[in-house]
């Protein structure tokens, strides 16, 4: 890392370290939503800006693991330390399923996943003895370590950022590995993969299931901000919104789908206040991203800092 | 007698209604540096294909050294000892040159598979692909990713790719296709040069490097073998001149 990005990393630190300080409880609780859905758009994102498969249904292993804690925690009163895991493992599990789902490529991938993200939603919805319905499981308590409680949501929103800078590690660790050299790999020429002795499927299926368990963590971290989990987690629109993030912030950076997620709930929470086809905007912010800044805020950022950093060139 | 590296068997490749490849059969000894010569859409890239896994064959067989792979995916022949270039460069244009051999050199060994430690705390891998880069004269753009370098210098890379699998049987589909006089002189030089116990399956063109390089010749036509022979054998064939000069 150069001393540039290393000096603004430390300062981004120092600024979220702060922030409950100097904003109030509505940024704290942003910004937590922010980690929150930015670790969700991040898991989206080891698939899609890494192996370059566009997966939808990453809200249901979200759902799952969500559902798993609340319901552990609210009805048989689990504590934390069994509950917080058990809803990984169930979202990763769900994932280790929903991974046959890599046997196919580009617009099958997207219908097949989109298509899994509907049974999810569809039990999640109907199946209304075990999952609540569509008031879903509610009182939710805060997480206890042991004998030690979170008690307020500054608390939590520390929890919440320190969980998120170790995996911002692990996932900078798992990217620059052979692994993660090979996912790439396989987005630029996944044939040329197969004849250097790669079985893609396999490497396809085990960047499937780590992102499951990624996006697994991200419910844990959720429902226990949000106090309560309804089907509206496990629906395509979250799925959606996830991949959203991560492409507006930049696809296959780590900050990006963080910076993603910021601009997409900032913007709704604003937008919302005053207009209340909020979906609109979000749709046009897609497509001016789209068309203009295909590799997101960061990608805007590195054009910048070209420019400036470059020595002045003669004009033709 | 010596063993059989690739042994294909009454193989073809039928597309729609046409044959591309119409019945082959191919012995090459280990060892041996077998050139395939044949006219424009003769079959010999679906061959290749088919030997490699690339594709499935509509029918026959294929052996490795006495094994049957007709029914090994590709990966599992590369990790026999296939390996192959592609006569239409595939390598990873957004990696580096360096990148794209890390992937070459871990992709028959288990430390693909390695997900906690980078790419660049493996010295050796590091090591051997800088080695095989400056092997195909390319060291000195190991940092810079494919799609800056130039056709050329892909072609070389192409090579390099190949070359690090650990092959025991290499397939070079026109390696030397679309280089200047100077950068075809250096790969083919760099071909005869390899290890004589690399045995070597190769499509050319050029008649002069294919005769200069092969210890014997298949001639292709039409999806089926038509000759095979020394190279002086194939010079002085009457119907090789034919189909393949298209003059007497
Ligand atoms: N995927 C495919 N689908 C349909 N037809 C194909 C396909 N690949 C090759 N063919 C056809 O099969 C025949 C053999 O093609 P092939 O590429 O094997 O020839 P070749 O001997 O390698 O020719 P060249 O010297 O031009 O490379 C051609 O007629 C070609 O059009
Ligand atoms: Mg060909």
């Amino acid at each position: 890392m150069d001393r540039g990005r290393l000096a603004l990393s430390l300062i981004a630190l120092a600024a979220a370290l702060a922030l409950p300080f100097v904003a109030g409880p509505f940024w704290t609780g942003l910004a937590t939503q922010m980690y929150i859905f930015g670790l969700l758009a991040l898991s989206v994102d080891l698939l899609l800006g890494h192996a370059g498969l566009f997966s939808l249904t990453h809200a249901s292993f979200f759902a799952v693991s969500a559902y798993t804690v609340a319901i552990l925690q609210v009805r048989y009163a689990v504590p934390t330390t069994l509950a917080a895991p058990a809803g990984i493992l169930a979202g990763t599990l769900l994932a280790a399923v929903f991974g046959i789902s890599v046997r196919t490529r580009g617009v099958y991938f997207i219908l097949i996943t989109i298509a899994l993200g509907y049974v999810v939603w569809g039990v999640a919805h109907r199946w209304s003895s075990f999952t609540g319905g569509d008031n879903g499981v509610t009182n939710v308590p805060f997480p206890a370590i042991g004998g030690v409680g979170i008690t307020s949501h500054t608390q939590y929103y520390y929890l919440v950022l320190a969980v998120i800078l170790l995996c911002a590690l692990g996932y900078r660790v798992l990217i620059r590995s052979p692994f993660g050299l090979g996912l790439r790999g396989i987005k630029a020429s996944e044939t040329r993969m197969q004849s250097l002795g790669y079985r893609t499927s396999a490497h396809l299926y085990a960047a499937f299931v780590l992102s499951g368990a990624l996006a697994s963590l991200a419910g844990v971290l959720y429902v226990y901000y949000n106090r309560f989990v309804n089907p509206v987690a496990s629906s395509f629109p979250i799925s959606v919104e996830a991949a959203l993030m991560a492409i507006v912030g930049g696809s296959g950076t780590i900050i990006g789908p963080f910076l993603g997620a910021g601009v997409v709930l900032g913007l709704r929470n604003w937008v919302s206040s005053f207009f209340e086809m909020h979906h609109a905007i979000m749709g046009a912010v897609f497509i001016a991203t789209v068309l203009w800044a295909p590799d997101g805020l960061v990608g805007i950022a590195a054009r910048l800092r070209a420019r400036f950093s470059r020595p002045k060139e003669p004009g033709p | 007698m010596t063993q059989l590296a690739i042994e294909v068997g009454a193989l073809a490749k039928v597309f729609g209604g046409l044959a591309a490849v119409d019945g082959v059969s191919l012995s090459v000894p280990a060892g041996e540096r077998r050139v395939l010569i044949g006219p424009n859409g003769a079959g010999k890239t679906t061959l290749f294909h088919c030997i490699t896994g690339t594709l499935k064959p509509t029918r026959g067989s294929v052996r490795l050294f006495g094994r049957d792979v007709t029914r090994d995916p590709e990966h599992r022949r590369t990790a026999l000892g296939m390996g192959r270039t592609f006569q239409i460069t595939n390598v990873f244009p957004d990696l580096t040159l360096l990148e794209n051999m890390t992937l070459a050199i871990v992709g028959t060994d288990r430390r693909k598979w390695v997900m906690h430690r980078a790419v660049a705390a493996f010295a050796d891998v590091r090591r051997q692909a800088l080695e095989g880069l400056e092997a195909v004269g390319l060291a000195g753009r190991a940092a810079q990713p494919v799609k800056l370098v130039s056709y050329g210098e892909r072609r070389q890379l192409e090579l390099a790719l190949a070359l690090n699998t650990r092959p025991k049987v290499l397939f070079l589909d026109e390696p030397c296709a679309g280089l200047s006089p100077s950068e075809r002189q250096r790969i083919s030089k760099m071909i005869a040069g390899l290890p004589r116990d690399i045995t070597l399956v190769m499509i050319e063109h050029d008649m002069d490097v294919a005769l200069g390089l092969a210890d014997r010749v298949t001639v292709l036509h039409q999806g089926r073998v038509i000759l095979e022979g020394t190279p002086d054998e194939v010079r002085a064939n009457a119907e090789v001149r034919e189909v393949y000069f298209g003059h007497g």
